[in-house]
C-alpha cells in the first residue's frame, strides 16, 4: 500500500514538474531590427543574437537585447549610435517585461498563428517606458514564433539628436521582432 | 584656381570615405584573445567586472561546441549547461554558417558586445537561461 502510493506520488511529482518545465519556451537568438526613414540615408541594423523568454501559462514574456550587438553597414553610423545616441557603454542593455495580455487567446498545444497584444515596461538608454504592441504567435509542432512590429519615439528614452541633423533623422523609430523560441528544459 | 579645386575634391573624397567606410569584417584578421566558450562564459560567473574589462570592443576567436544554430547565428555550450556563448553573424560572413553542424566543434571570430547574468531576482526569468555571452559581427574561422 505504502509502496503503491508512493509510485503514485513519485510519478505525480515528475509529471508536474516536467508539466512545469514545459510552460517555458526560450531563445538566445532571436532577431530586433531597427529602421529608420531618413532624408539622407535610411539608418536600420539588426540585432542576431536576442534572449527571450515565454511563460505559456502566464503569458509572462522577457527580452533582452545587448545595444552594441546592433549591427550596421557602415562604420560611421554604428560609432554614432553606440557614442552619441544610446550611449551603449553606459547602458549597455535594453530591456522588455511584460506580458501577453490576451494569452488565453492563444492554444499553445494547436498548431496555429495567433494574434496578440504584447504590454509591458521597456528599457533602452537607461529610461523606462510602458508599452503595447500588436504582435503574433506562431505555434508550430511545439516550437513556436513570435513576431512583432511597433514604433517608439526616439525622444521617450531620452535619446536627443543632435541640432544639426535633426531635421535628418525620424524621432519615430520602427522596431521588427522575430523569435523562434523552443521548449525549455530544466 | 586650379590648385583650389583640387584641394575642393580630395577634401570632398576623404570626406566620403569617411562617410561610407564599412565597419571592419571582425571575423578577418588575428584575433586580440582566444578562448574557449566554456573559459569565456565562466571569466563571467567569476568577476563579471574584470571580465567586461577584459573583452569590451576586443576582437574574440572562441572555440566550442555546437548546441543550436539558425540562419545568422551560433549557441556554443558544454551539453546539458544553460550558460552558453551566442555568436551573431555579419550579413557578409552568413554564408559560413552552412558548413556548420549541431553537436559539432567551431571556432568562430567575431566581437564582444555584452553579457546576461542571473539577477537572482526570483522574477528574472532570464535566471533560467544561465550566463549568457554575446559575441557579434562574426564569422566562422576557416579551418585550416
Amino acid at each position: 500500500m505504502f509502496k503503491k502510493n508512493l509510485v503514485a506520488f513519485a510519478t505525480l511529482v515528475l509529471f508536474t514538474t516536467s508539466a512545469n518545465a514545459q510552460n517555458r519556451y526560450f531563445t538566445k537568438t532571436g532577431t530586433i531590427q531597427f529602421y529608420s526613414k531618413a532624408s539622407l540615408e535610411d539608418i536600420e541594423a539588426k540585432n542576431k543574437t536576442v534572449t527571450a523568454v515565454l511563460d505559456s501559462k502566464t503569458g509572462a514574456l522577457q527580452f533582452s537585447v545587448q545595444m552594441k550587438g546592433f549591427e550596421f553597414e557602415k562604420a560611421l553610423m554604428q560609432e554614432h549610435f553606440n557614442e552619441n545616441y544610446v550611449e551603449s557603454g553606459k547602458f549597455p542593455k535594453a530591456e522588455f517585461k511584460g506580458s501577453v495580455v490576451n494569452n488565453s487567446a492563444v492554444n499553445y498545444a494547436m498548431d496555429g498563428t495567433y494574434n496578440v497584444t504584447v504590454k509591458g515596461k521597456m528599457t533602452i538608454h537607461g529610461v523606462t517606458k510602458d508599452v503595447e504592441a500588436p504582435g503574433t504567435i506562431k505555434v508550430d509542432g511545439g516550437k513556436l514564433e513570435g513576431k512583432s512590429t511597433f514604433n517608439i519615439q526616439l525622444s521617450d528614452y531620452k535619446i536627443s539628436i543632435p541640432s544639426v541633423v535633426k531635421d535628418k533623422i525620424s524621432n519615430s523609430i520602427k522596431i521588427t521582432v522575430d523569435t523562434k523560441l523552443e521548449p525549455l528544459k530544466s | 584656381m586650379f590648385g583650389i579645386l583640387i584641394l575642393i575634391v580630395a577634401a570632398g573624397s576623404v570626406g566620403y570615405y569617411m562617410y561610407s567606410k564599412k565597419v571592419q569584417n571582425y571575423a578577418e584578421g588575428e584575433p586580440d584573445i582566444s578562448i574557449s566558450a566554456k573559459e569565456l562564459v565562466e571569466a563571467f560567473d567569476k568577476d563579471t567586472a574584470s571580465a567586461v574589462k577584459r573583452f569590451m570592443d576586443k576582437k574574440i576567436r572562441v572555440t566550442g561546441t555546437i548546441k543550436s544554430l539558425d540562419s545568422s547565428a551560433v549557441v556554443l555550450s558544454e551539453e546539458g549547461i544553460a550558460s552558453s556563448v551566442v555568436v551573431g553573424l555579419d550579413e557578409r560572413n552568413k554564408k559560413s554558417i552552412t558548413q556548420l553542424k549541431v553537436g559539432e566543434a567551431a571556432t568562430l571570430q567575431g566581437k564582444f558586445s555584452g553579457y546576461d547574468k542571473s539577477s537572482g531576482d526570483p522574477q528574472d526569468m532570464l535566471a533560467s537561461l544561465g550566463t549568457t555571452v554575446n559575441i557579434d559581427y562574426a564569422g566562422v574561422v576557416s579551418k585550416k
